[in-house]
């Protein structure tokens, strides 16, 4: 019996892997991802000068302030003292000769009132820290000089001390752990979820195909309906972590060749790299992802796919069995997607408080934990009882949900004709 | 060991639908038996029990004395009714893989594959996918699918359905050549012709109960030779006048040949009616009635019974 599963899995395995679509999956797909992330990136650092100029007008009640906020300013505003009152200002706004206007009341310089900034359409997030980093600025300085500061207290106060986030592990520290842990705690979670629901959709897939072409017939008359389930759902398997291993390697590969390309494009884009000069700085520190991909950690992602994968498979290998063709399949999958796609609901909340009780309860709950385990992995450190406590539970789950496939499979592959309901599905589950 | 297949008062219940009703039957090696019955008669429920796809509720069924199970579905080949091939894969993979899943080795299967295909002259088709396959090629590939792990029992359930003439006399050819290799074969039709030319045994079954059984030429007996053929010259019109008054029944007619089924009239009613009439009778026999008949007849009783 297990070498008819083995043949099996052997044949739907090597007719999937050795396919143009494979392979074209197997590329495009983490290339697509690279893209993805590393366009943002990309677009940011080589196009700061993608802004266009901005016409400033100050009105500098105070008098005394607008050449300290004209010098604050970052160089895309073109600044002007404005020579009009705050009514025309504001026309000149509106109908587009002016970009800003920015009102500094006098009272400002004893630390009351508030400045004013003017525009059509509130100028984005960047515009208004650029005003009010300025103006703040303008207004510390004159200030400090008034009270007769020596430059030494003015250059304290501009200070900004940064705060690095190092990430603890007994292989040696990392910087950027908490922001790189979230992506990668993130980028986990939807990796997993994706393979699973297109793994678990091939069986699907699959056994409508077999269904459809009334093959599943003649496998009938040689095998037991239980280990072409298997077989199939091995095989199927088996393709998808072939992909994910694959990934990895390429990851790694991408990684050690785009790093560096990644550090040259963010770096002043006019300063030629000298022969033999130290690497570029990274966005992200290479060393600290690979301090996060702990063997244990891919061990975990790894089993969470297989376990997720199985617990799926089986159950749309179920309802792949029940119809015979695939628009057919959409209700009667609604009750194995819909688990599914709760994790990814939830994921935000638990990447910001991954020890939360509700955070705590989808990681070791199955099915949710095939997700959400890994993302908390990434980002907190797990007790080893919870985590083996997921993936016991999760073993449970599967062969569970193997068991209650397997009944209704051998039913609904032999079925044709009128549509079928859940109940009937039930029926065929409960019927020995 | 003898591979006969016996089923002893097999039932078989889909929800309150009674498919199959204390279904008995011997199919002995040597010989090609013939399950017959209208469309929705049994047949395939009765037919999935042999193969194992699915067990009865009541009943035995054994090949060569054992009970069906996973063992015996080695030493099975099944065309079922409804074709069908992974379109996708080479025929050549396909038909190993097939092979393998009854249980041959991965040398032994592919030799078989080959030497099948040759048989059926189609060796190039070997690297090609199923789906570059017209129709009836496919047919053989799948017909090959049901030969080539050397079965000791075949169940071809209308294994000509779909088939241009040539084709199914290659078929028919084989099949024949297995019967006489000493096989078991089981076929499945409602087309009487066919079974008439080929079986040697037959069980007719209607709403899931078996209403005839026997060798063919027990059945053809069993209704003796009341059946009347008749060639002639001239008007036609005695032969209508005859059925009209209930005298025979007219299984075929064309123009100047009848086939007339005897009801009350005996066979020299039937002469002097056509020569009254003013027809020159060419030739006049009597046989047994035509299988088609006989399936007709006995599902009619067996619907009365």
């Amino acid at each position: 019996m297990r070498s008819k599963i083995l043949l099996i899995a052997r044949s739907e395995y090597l007719r999937r892997i050795l396919t143009k679509g494979f392979l074209i999956a197997l590329l495009l797909a983490p290339l697509g991802l690279v893209l993805v992330f590393a366009l943002p990136i990309l677009v940011t650092t080589l196009s700061p000068s993608d802004e266009a100029e901005r016409r400033v007008a100050v009105l500098d009640e105070s008098g005394r302030l607008y050449e300290a906020v004209a010098e604050a300013m970052p160089e895309r505003f073109v600044t002007e003292p404005a020579d009009a009152p705050l009514d025309s200002l504001r026309a000149r706004v509106l109908d587009e000769r002016l970009d800003l206007a920015v009102v500094l009341p006098a009272s400002l310089l004893e630390g009351e009132g508030e400045a004013t900034a003017l525009s059509r359409s509130g100028g984005g997030l960047s515009q208004y820290d650029d005003v009010r980093g300025a103006v703040r600025e303008a207004v510390r300085n004159v200030r400090l000089a008034d009270v007769g500061a020596t430059d030494e207290v003015t250059a304290v106060f501009a200070e900004r001390p940064s705060v690095r986030s190092v990430t603890v592990t007994e292989s040696g520290d990392a910087a950027d752990g908490a922001f790189l842990a979230t992506g990668i705690g993130y980028m986990s979670g939807l990796i997993i979820y994706m393979l699973v629901f297109i793994y678990g959709s091939l069986v699907m897939r699959g056994v409508i195909e077999e269904k459809q072409n009334r093959i599943v017939e003649v496998i009938a008359s040689s095998v037991r309906p239980f280990e072409l389930l298997m077989g199939k759902v091995l095989g199927i398997g088996a393709v998808g972590l072939t992909q994910i291993i694959a990934w990895v390697a390429l990851g790694a590969g991408a990684l050690t060749v785009m790093g560096p390309l990644l550090g040259a494009a963010s770096g002043p884009p006019d300063v030629p790299v000298p022969q033999g000069a130290p690497p570029p700085d990274l966005p992200f520190d290479i060393s600290a992802v690979a301090a996060l991909m702990t063997p244990g950690f891919l061990i975990v992602l790894v089993l969470c796919f297989l376990g997720g994968y199985l617990f799926y498979a089986a159950l749309f290998a179920a309802v792949g069995s029940a119809v015979e063709q695939e628009s057919d399949a959409q209700t009667l999958s609604l009750p194995v997607t819909l688990p599914a796609v709760i994790p990814m609901l939830f994921l935000f909340p638990i990447l910001d408080q991954p020890d939360s009780v509700l955070s705590t309860v989808l990681s070791i709950l199955p099915p949710f934990s095939t997700v959400i385990l890994p993302v908390r992995i990434a980002v907190v450190d797990v007790p080893l009882w919870q985590t083996l406590l997921a993936l016991g539970l999760l073993a449970a789950a599967f062969v569970g949900a193997i068991w209650v496939a397997a009944r209704i499979y051998r039913v609904g592959i032999l079925s044709y004709g009128k549509k079928p309901t859940l109940a009937d599905l039930w029926r065929w589950l409960r019927t020995a | 060991m003898t591979p006969v297949l016996v089923l002893d008062n097999v039932t078989k219940k889909y929800g309150q639908t009674v498919a199959v009703d204390g279904v008995s039957f011997r199919a002995e090696p040597g010989r090609l038996f013939g399950l017959l019955g209208p469309n929705g008669a049994g047949k395939s429920s009765t037919i999935r029990m042999i193969t194992y796809i699915t067990t009865p509720d009541s009943g035995t069924v054994t090949l060569g004395g054992e009970p069906v199970g996973p063992s015996t579905q080695q030493r099975m080949g099944y065309l079922p009714e409804e074709r069908g091939l992974y379109k996708k894969m080479k025929v050549g993979e396909q038909l190993v893989y097939l092979a393998q899943l009854k249980g041959m080795d991965t040398a032994g299967a592919e030799a078989s594959v080959r030497k099948w295909l040759d048989r059926f002259g189609a060796s190039d088709w070997f690297g090609k996918r199923v789906d570059e396959l017209s129709k009836g090629m496919q047919q053989k590939v799948q017909f090959v699918s049901t030969v080539a792990h050397d079965p000791d029992l075949y169940i071809f359930d209308e294994p000509f359905s779909g088939l241009d003439p040539i084709n199914a006399d290659v078929l028919q050819e084989t099949v024949l050549d297995l019967r006489d290799r000493g096989k078991t074969v089981l076929f499945a039709s409602h087309r009487m012709e066919q079974v008439e030319r080929l079986c040697d045994d037959l069980c007719l079954i209607s709403q899931g109960r078996v209403v005839l059984r026997g060798t063919l030429r027990e059945v053809k007996a069993r209704y003796g030779r009341d059946t009347a053929t008749v060639e002639w010259d001239g008007p036609a019109d005695w032969v209508g006048r005859l059925a009209d008054a209930g005298g025979v029944r007219v299984l075929s007619q064309t123009d100047g040949r009848a086939e007339l089924r005897l009801v009350s009239a005996g066979p020299n009613d039937v002469l002097e009616r056509a020569i009254a009439d003013g027809a020159e009778v060419l030739q006049f026999g009597l046989h047994a009635p035509p299988l088609t008949e006989i399936f007709r007849t006995a599902v009619e009783e067996g619907v009365q019974a």
